[in-house]
């Protein structure tokens, strides 16, 4: 089968997986249907296995010194690679913006330009425009505060009341999928890395709160593309034993193309 | 004291950073429109009121205020005689300042009034209910337009938007908060 | 007490923390339309960032500058280096006029100084004219907002404080009838007041005059019915010229509860014949965090208060739990400065989701300092040890891939096996209190990446 310039442009590209611990530990399969989404859309993806984590449990916590010898084993994995691809907008904004405290050579500055957020990746750098599925559930988009304010995927409600985003417009292709209508559409869940364990208690009624308004607003399947706020709202749906299913972005449309 | 002026000084120069260029301001411009003027006043709790002249301010008044007496006023036969000096039970004791305001603005629906308009420095918050007569052509589209042509903001002049009001109790608004109950505009 | 055991204490009564996060969540949405509906809004933000950052970049030049131009004015310019000696110059121009009564409009400076108790203390009598401020005064609170002090408070609270102070009938809470007799009161107070106190939200360099704004119109009823006037501010409050006050004006209440302009913008540059105009100008750590490249913008601060309104973390958690005078976002970046250990918890306080940073009006990197405080604090040991060595300790595994993998699939198998009792006890696992944990796969991602591998 012949192959079109874009398709073999796709071929060469050399990416490197990158799957956060807490998902390689947690959601296999978000990984999973990562590099399966991938690969269907003509990118072979290899997944480096001495990899661990973006440093940023540490970082967060005001030991970023600490996370250093974290950022390098980060680097030297991914440094042969043209693009680093992650679901996981947090991890990603991370890596690009506070991998800043080591020394910039070379090898840093380009892992850091060319880590990239899984959807940002494939409208961006791949030219994905929209996915053809379909999806036939009523879906609440939760914004990742680190995808949509800090590598800027999605309107802010700071800025614009209109709500346009990466992932919005790559599953607004998929059939029969409608969005739910969020009273708020982009407040913070709460998770907030180790946020969620010393400030429980704030931590958990943010996301509680999050929780009402899907469920107010009808939502079946709650999906966004960073993992991190999903666990932390899957921990409380399911405490709640509420009907909604939480599914990583990557998850639906991985599903969708057959 | 003094040597509380040298040692933050020297502090602040020892701290600041390199100088960093001040920006000049274009000039943002939008509606300056009559109509979009009185919209906002309205809507921020003052009243408009389009008159023919100042000749019978006294008649407008009494119609718009039919129970209350003690008026003071640049612009017309006043009730109550106030000036820089007068008392302030005297001054408590007014129901109706009747001003000249300067010009408004639009984007926000205030007006600029000088002390050289207000007879008392406290007169326009201390009367009951406060009327500013408005020539209806001086309006201009925004604050920018609006400190331009101050040029200089004299001894003490406000900027007045509507009239007096809270929304600290449970963010509820409540209009005539310890100014003025009411800002009626007069458009001449 | 650390801002999460204050939270917690908040997050008891689950109605009033709806209530409360509804009411600014409320003020936020009012500050949004009145964004949307100025297409320049964004340039103005970036204007009033670099007017800031240049006043702070030429501060000592604008200091003298603006101390010359008020001297002029017939102003009397004092410095004040901290906070005791802002109130020993404040008590000793009340008592320079034998004065006893004095109102106050509303200032976070005076606040952060506890101007009042040392005046209270000294036989004056002070009262605070901001209806909010005199609500809370009546209840000896501290404000809980810097543009609505009394907004912990429901209009019950109101009616129960004002039938004791003012007398209003029991359970008269309608805000109307309170808000009148609030304005009967404080008339009177108005009336007898003789020196005032005002607050400052600009000072012109160029022209040595301070611009107070308020909704009520008490800064002004209160400095012109007395005959000495002290106006209190933060060293920070300047800017260069009079035309700067545009971009200001236009950015500050739209920011802070979405109106098109505050109801008084007043200009005080001269005092009345007859009368005196005094500004203490007051340092009180602000020369300190001017030194510190990484904070020294959060002193372009103009107390609109977007980022409390804005922050999901202070909706839940009421604003006294930051036990500061500024609380918030831009409280938690303040106060660490004044007292490291005191304040510790507070850049912690926040999930750096980064809405402060894009509400605010001067375009403080809100979020950003927050992170880089929490690296100060570590730095100087104000982290519990017990995070600091387990976050060691993680390190230790994360960087070594092995370890990590060994690591990673031990606790997985633990979660799995233990019961659920166990894994999810609320004594030692903050998650599982209102959360599950996720359920545990037989397999990472990277065992199953192996496996592929393996039969490819």
């Amino acid at each position: 089968m012949l192959l079109t310039a874009s398709e073999a442009k796709n071929e060469r590209m050399k990416v490197g997986l990158f799957i956060p611990c807490y998902v390689d530990q947690f959601y296999p399969q978000v990984g999973i249907a990562t590099l399966q989404l991938l690969e269907k859309l003509g990118v072979k993806a290899h997944f480096p296995k001495q990899q661990t984590c973006c440093g940023q449990p540490m970082a967060n916590s005001g030991c970023e010194q600490d996370a250093i010898p974290v950022y390098h084993n980060f680097v030297d994995t991914f440094q042969d690679y043209d693009y680093v691809v992650g679901p996981a907008g947090s991890c990603v904004y991370h890596v690009r913006k506070h991998f800043n405290i080591i020394d910039q050579t070379p090898k840093v500055e380009h892992v850091r330009e060319n880590t990239r957020e899984l959807f940002d990746f494939l409208i961006n750098v791949l030219g994905v425009t929209d996915i053809p599925g379909s999806f036939p559930y009523k879906v609440g988009l939760h914004l990742s505060c680190h995808g949509q304010r800090g590598l800027h995927q999605a309107n802010e409600s700071e800025m614009t009341p209109v709500r346009d985003g990466q992932l919005k417009r790559l599953l607004t292709s998929m059939k029969g999928l409608e969005f739910t209508e969020l009273d708020r559409n982009d407040e913070c869940c709460g998770f907030g890395g180790t946020f969620c364990v010393s400030e429980a208690g704030i931590s958990a009624r943010m996301g509680q709160d999050r929780v009402k308004d899907h469920v107010r607003n009808g939502t079946q399947v709650l999906t966004g593309g960073d993992m991190s706020c999903l666990m932390h709202l899957e921990g409380i749906i399911r405490r709640g034993k509420l009907p909604i299913k939480v599914m990583h972005a990557a998850e639906i449309l991985n599903g969708a193309i057959l | 004291m003094s040597n509380s002026r040298e040692k933050i000084l020297a502090a602040v120069k020892a701290n600041q950073p390199e100088e960093l260029p001040l920006p000049d301001v274009p000039a943002f411009t939008g509606d300056g429109s009559l109509e979009k003027f009185t919209t906002i006043l309205e809507g921020i709790g003052g009243k408009v009121v389009p008159i023919r002249g100042i000749t019978h301010l006294d008649v407008v008044v009494q119609e718009l205020f039919p129970t209350d007496e003690r008026v003071a006023s640049t612009l017309m036969a006043s009730s109550v005689l106030v000036d820089a000096q007068t008392p302030i039970e005297v001054l408590a004791a007014v129901d109706i300042a009747v001003l000249q305001g300067e010009f408004g603005v639009a984007e926000n629906g205030t007006i600029w009034l000088p002390e050289a308009n207000m007879l008392n420095r406290a007169l326009p918050m201390i009367t009951q209910h406060l009327v500013l007569v408005l020539d209806h052509k001086q309006i201009v589209p925004t604050m920018h337009q609006a400190y331009a042509k101050l040029g200089s903001v004299g001894d003490y002049g406000i900027f007045l938007a509507g009239p007096s009001k809270t929304a600290d109790i449970e963010q509820s608004l409540v209009i005539g908060a310890h100014g003025a109950r009411s800002l009626t505009v007069l458009l001449v | 007490m650390s801002h999460s055991q204050r939270s917690d204490i908040f997050l008891l009564d689950a109605e009033r923390t709806t209530w409360h996060d509804e009411t600014l969540w409320f003020v936020r949405q009012k500050r949004d339309k009145a964004v949307y509906a100025l297409p320049e809004f964004q340039d103005l933000r970036e204007l009033a960032s670099q007017i800031k950052n240049h006043t702070l970049s030429k501060l000592d030049h604008y200091l003298v500058q603006f101390e010359e131009a008020a001297t002029r004015n017939g102003v009397q310019v004092h410095w004040a280096a901290d906070a005791a000696e802002h109130n020993a110059i404040v008590l000793g121009l009340i008592r320079k006029h034998n004065a006893t009564r004095v109102v106050k409009s509303k200032s976070m400076l005076t606040e952060e100084c506890h101007l009042n108790p040392h005046l209270i203390k000294n036989g004056i009598e002070v009262i605070d004219t901001d209806l909010g401020e005199r609500i809370i005064q009546m209840r000896e609170e501290a404000p809980s907002h810097v543009v609505l002090p009394a907004i912990h408070l429901k209009k019950e609270d109101v009616g129960d404080t004002f039938h004791i102070h003012l007398g209003t009938t029991k359970g008269n809470n309608d805000p109307q009838q309170l808000t009148e007799a609030a304005r009967q009161h404080l008339r009177e107070k108005f009336l007898a007041g003789e020196v005032a106190i005002s607050g400052v939200n600009f000072a012109i360099a160029e022209t040595g005059s301070v611009v107070v704004c308020t909704n009520e119109g008490n800064a002004d009823l209160g400095v012109n019915l007395a005959k000495v006037h002290i106006a209190c501010m933060g060293m920070e409050k300047l800017i260069p010229r009079l035309s700067d006050l545009s971009v200001f004006t236009r950015v500050l209440t739209r920011s802070a509860t979405g109106q098109p302009v505050t109801t008084y913008t007043s200009h005080f540059t001269k005092p009345a014949p007859g009368k005196e105009m005094h500004i203490v100008i007051v340092d009180n750590g602000r020369t300190k965090q001017l030194g510190r490249p990484d904070f020294r913008a959060s002193l372009k601060c103009i107390r609109c208060g977007a980022c409390m309104n804005t922050c999901p973390v202070y909706r839940r958690s009421g604003g006294h739990s930051y036990d500061f005078t500024i609380p918030g976002p831009i409280g938690a970046i303040l106060s660490p400065n004044i007292d490291m250990r005191k304040h510790a918890s507070l850049p912690f306080a926040s999930t750096l989701c980064g809405s402060c940073t894009d509400v605010c009006p001067v375009k403080i990197d809100i979020h950003t300092q927050l992170y880089k405080w929490r690296q100060v604090l570590a730095a100087e040991g104000e982290i519990p040890a017990s995070k600091k060595w387990s976050m060691r300790l993680l390190s230790s595994v994360l960087s070594r891939p092995g370890m990590y993998g060994l690591g990673g699939k031990m606790a997985r198998q633990g979660l799995r096996f233990l019961p659920h009792g166990l894994t999810h006890a609320k004594g030692y696992n903050p998650w599982a209190i209102a959360r599950e944990l996720p359920e545990p796969p037989k397999q990472s991602f990277r065992e199953w990446y192996e496996q592929q591998q393996k039969v490819k």
